[in-house]
């Protein structure tokens, strides 16, 4: 799929990195860098980076299809709660199926997510592996 | 002032490919307007639900095509697009038109078409119902989330796979009882071994089919309704609340959206849901369905699979499961199939003086609820 | 020449091997040559990088476990060279996307080099003088692949992928110090691929005696001269090691025993990973060197030139080797995967798009 060079271009600190937003007020921890808490709506948030170390908390092996994804397929989809406490949406990558389980601690790694058009941009993200030092 | 349905119709769900979405709404209307005592020229808004039309069928505005060739004149024609939930979003706009007194006469049409482009494309367009800059753009799908769900669900509630199958059943034997319904046969639970998975543990079994179709409802006020040659059906109250993404619930299985909205309904208009009140929701995938109904209060959390057998009038249409899901016409196919419950001209009978339709984007992230009673 | 002795030195350095591996044997049975032939120039296997991995990703891991094993401030790193012949981009930075994924401040230089097999210990080299001059505070050197050969060439047999990845700084802050740094190149048609071909040619014998073995040893053989070291001053000696048979054969013909190579050998074992190929075998030997040991390393790329690089460990190195997978971890970590599930990672199957 091509996405638009400004978009992808604008969307790299929260593709290239994991950023946290954390809320002044309410408390609460929530990924990506968000203009506002999306618990209590405050503007008063910092954004903190990820380490990128977390444990899969639900996952999906997904053969959902779409144009340019049959290199990948299938593909694990997953929850990953961050050590820094929010949960995150993503794709773990290089796992075995029958090997993979809830618990699996996992780290963040540079990908692509997809790069089908030979002529097109290389999409590029973060997805997760399972902890290569134990 | 009171809004009233005077007229429903809708085409067969099914895979259209002979048809464009201007035949297929023709149909609905005509079926619709038909015993309504009014025709194309008496209706003062025409409002159009489409979910995809800009991407299927790269077509902006259909409202004003569809006005244009289907010979509706000093009609006032717009479209309302909001994901799965357009249907229920565009009626609410035609009771909002109707109870200020801004019109009497809206007719609103739903239309899709899935079917114009193979799977690998088509996936592609449903998935943007997802938050593209976070889940689209990462290829998250929207059986993924359907999946990590059921997961949740099986695993806190001690619920089993086989038995969450028992919706999807359901939705089929009610389906081969309805006309319009695009799966017109029965399965079985010893059939989800050899489903193919879509995100596993869900199946093909477990989820809505591709379909194309197109529905249409004829809204008017008072004294319109009186004059109609129908049983007017009123349109009591719309309701509707938003939840936050998957990811930033502390509980996947609880619709929080669709159980905030109910619980304003209720108190708003004194109702209350029971397993025989007819409702018909939104069951993308089935586990969605059982979610629903629990966050609707008809059944104890996580003892939804139990309820299904005691709610005979759930999805008497065969739901998203089975009578399939043409987005942008789904909401408006269930205030039909619930209207001719009402009316007395569905496959069951039914005394109740209310119920319900719910309709949904994605697990629970925008949900509506839209109460009918019968005329009194 | 440069030597710069006890001023700049390699602050952090970090590995990345992917995790999937097919046998040699595999490969040429799926060929038609005698499997014989991978003991002939002793390959096992080889790292197979997976669908969604390309030079910038790898590249990316390994820069980051330098990072992490350096334990600076990203902001103060003032350079980022990749070296790599398989460029994800034709025309477009690597080191840019890595640079930013990382963190690495705007004002830095950055590009990527090429130079077959050695482009990433010219990174080196250009960051140790970048350091040494006082231009920047670090430089980083990477060296990423996923190399390409012609199927059913005998290339294939180790073409592999890999990266390594090099944080060049002050002395007082590192884990071994640069003594000396040379480099021989000359023009030497051993291997190429022209723009716009998928895959790289040689000339097959041509590309051991006129081409690795007379740069290697006339660049180590340089830098004896000018450092006045001698074969038995070092304790390991690192080559470019495009199989496992090449390095020990030079190695003996430079008078270094089987026993000083044999640790910073890891091709046989993930094939030839090109540009991180002598890197990956340094990054072992450091997370196995004691303080004080004096390590030789000389990468070689075809076209064709050789460095040699002589590095003293410091007493850093302990306490660093443990915050970032290390080359023997990387090198367990495997999945086997058949020709077929290579051929589609490495998009070597012929697909209509959409």
């Amino acid at each position: 799929m091509k996405h638009s060079i400004s978009i992808f271009w604008r969307l790299k600190d929260n593709h290239y990195k994991i950023y946290v937003t954390k809320c002044g007020d309410c408390g609460r921890v929530a990924p990506l860098k968000r203009l506002k808490c999306p618990y209590c709506g405050s503007r008063n948030v910092e954004h903190i980076e990820s380490r990128g170390f977390g444990e899969l908390i639900n996952y999906t092996v997904s053969y959902y299809r779409t144009e340019g994804s049959e290199q990948y397929l299938p593909r694990v989809v997953g929850l990953v709660k961050l050590d820094e406490g929010p949960v995150i949406i993503g794709e773990i990558t290089d796992v075995d199926l029958n090997e993979l389980s809830i618990g699996t601690r996992v780290e963040a790694v540079l990908r692509k997510y997809s790069s089908e058009d030979p002529n097109g941009l290389i999409y590029y993200g973060l997805k997760f592996i399972p902890v290569i030092k134990k | 002032m009171k809004t009233y349905v005077v007229g429903s119709g809708v085409t067969k769900v099914d895979r259209h490919y002979d048809k464009n979405y201007l035949v297929l709404i023709d149909e609905a209307v005509g079926k619709t307007l038909a015993n309504s005592g009014l025709d194309a020229s008496d209706i003062e808004y025409l409002v159009v639900s489409t979910a995809f039309s800009e991407s299927i069928l790269n077509q902006a505005d259909p409202s004003t095509y569809i006005a244009q060739n289907l010979g509706f004149r000093n009609v006032k024609a717009l479209t309302v697009s909001s994901g799965e939930v357009s249907g229920a979003v565009a009626l609410d706009y035609a009771h909002a038109l109707i109870r200020s007194g801004k019109a009497s006469r809206v007719l609103v049409v739903g239309f899709e078409k899935m079917s114009e482009y193979p799977s690998w494309v088509i996936n592609r367009v449903y998935a943007k119902i997802l938050e593209y800059e976070v889940e689209g753009i990462k290829n998250v799908a929207p059986s993924d989330y359907a999946a990590l769900i059921m997961n949740d669900y099986m695993r806190r509630y001690g619920v089993s796979r086989e038995s969450i199958i028992k919706w999807s059943i359901k939705m089929h034997e009610n389906a081969v009882k309805t006309p319009h319904a695009q799966l017109q046969f029965t399965i079985s639970a010893d059939s989800l071994s050899k489903a193919l998975r879509i995100s596993e543990p869900l199946t093909m079994l477990d989820s809505h089919p591709t379909s194309d179709g197109a529905a249409a409802l004829l809204l008017v006020n008072e004294s319109v309704a009186k004059k109609a040659g129908t049983t007017p059906i009123e349109l009591v109250d719309v309701e509707s609340s938003v939840n936050l993404p998957i990811y930033l619930r502390d509980d996947l299985t609880y619709f929080s959206a669709t159980a905030a909205a109910y619980k304003r309904l209720s108190s708003r208009n004194g109702v209350k849901l029971t397993t025989n009140t007819a409702v018909n929701v939104y069951d993308t995938y089935d586990i969605y369905g059982l979610l629903t109904i629990e966050a609707l209060e008809i059944c104890a959390r996580g003892e939804a699979v139990k309820c299904v057998d005691e709610m005979p009038y759930l999805n008497v249409g065969g739901g998203l499961k089975a009578r399939g899901h043409p987005v942008g016409a789904t909401p408006l196919y269930q205030v039909h199939e619930l209207r001719e419950l009402m009316s007395g001209t569905s496959w069951i009978k039914y005394d109740g003086d209310i119920s319900l339709a719910h309709a949904m984007s994605g697990p629970d992230n925008n949900a509506w609820l839209i109460l009918l009673r019968g005329w009194v | 020449m440069t030597s710069s002795r006890f001023r700049v030195g390699i602050v952090g350095w970090g590995a990345y091997i992917p995790v999937y591996r097919i046998k040699a044997k595999e490969i040429a049975r799926q060929w038609g040559f005698d499997d014989r032939v991978t003991d002939s120039i002793w390959i096992e296997e080889k790292a197979v990088a997976g669908a969604d991995e390309d030079t910038v990703t790898m590249g990316w891991y390994a820069a980051r476990s330098a990072l992490l094993r350096a334990g600076v401030n990203p902001g103060d790193i003032g350079a980022v060279f990749v070296g790599t012949e398989s460029k994800p981009y034709a025309v477009k930075p690597s080191s840019t996307i890595i640079a930013d994924a990382l963190g690495i401040s705007a004002k830095k230089l950055s590009t990527d080099l090429e130079f077959a097999c050695r482009a990433g210990s010219e990174g080196i080299r250009i960051s140790v003088s970048l350091v040494e001059s006082g231009a920047v505070r670090y430089g980083l050197a990477i060296g990423s692949d996923t190399a390409q050969a012609n199927p059913g060439d005998v290339l294939e047999l180790t073409a592999s992928s890999g990266a390594a990845a090099y944080l060049v700084g002050p002395a007082d802050e590192s884990v071994a110090v640069f003594e000396s740094l040379v480099t021989y190149v000359t023009d030497t048609p051993d291997f190429w691929r022209r723009d716009g071909s998928r895959y790289p040619a040689h000339g097959e014998g041509f590309t051991g005696e006129p081409a690795y073995f007379h740069h290697i040893v006339s660049a180590v053989k340089m830098l004896m001269n000018e450092s006045g070291l001698k074969p038995s001053d070092f304790d390991y000696a690192v080559f470019h090691q495009p199989n496992g048979k090449f390095p020990l054969q030079v190695g003996r013909m430079l008078g270094f025993p089987r026993e000083k190579v044999l640790p910073g050998i890891v091709t046989p074992w993930i094939g030839n990973t090109y540009n991180a190929s002598a890197l990956l075998g340094l990054a072992k030997i450091l997370e196995n060197s004691k303080p004080g040991q004096r390590i030789l390393v000389a990468p070689f790329g075809s076209g064709a030139g050789a460095d040699a690089i002589s590095v003293l460990v410091t007493d850093k190195v302990l306490e660093r080797v443990g915050k970032a997978p290390t080359v023997e971890e990387l090198i367990a970590r495997k999945k086997y995967i058949s020709y077929a599930e290579y051929a589609k990672f490495r998009n070597l199957i012929h697909r209509n798009l959409w």
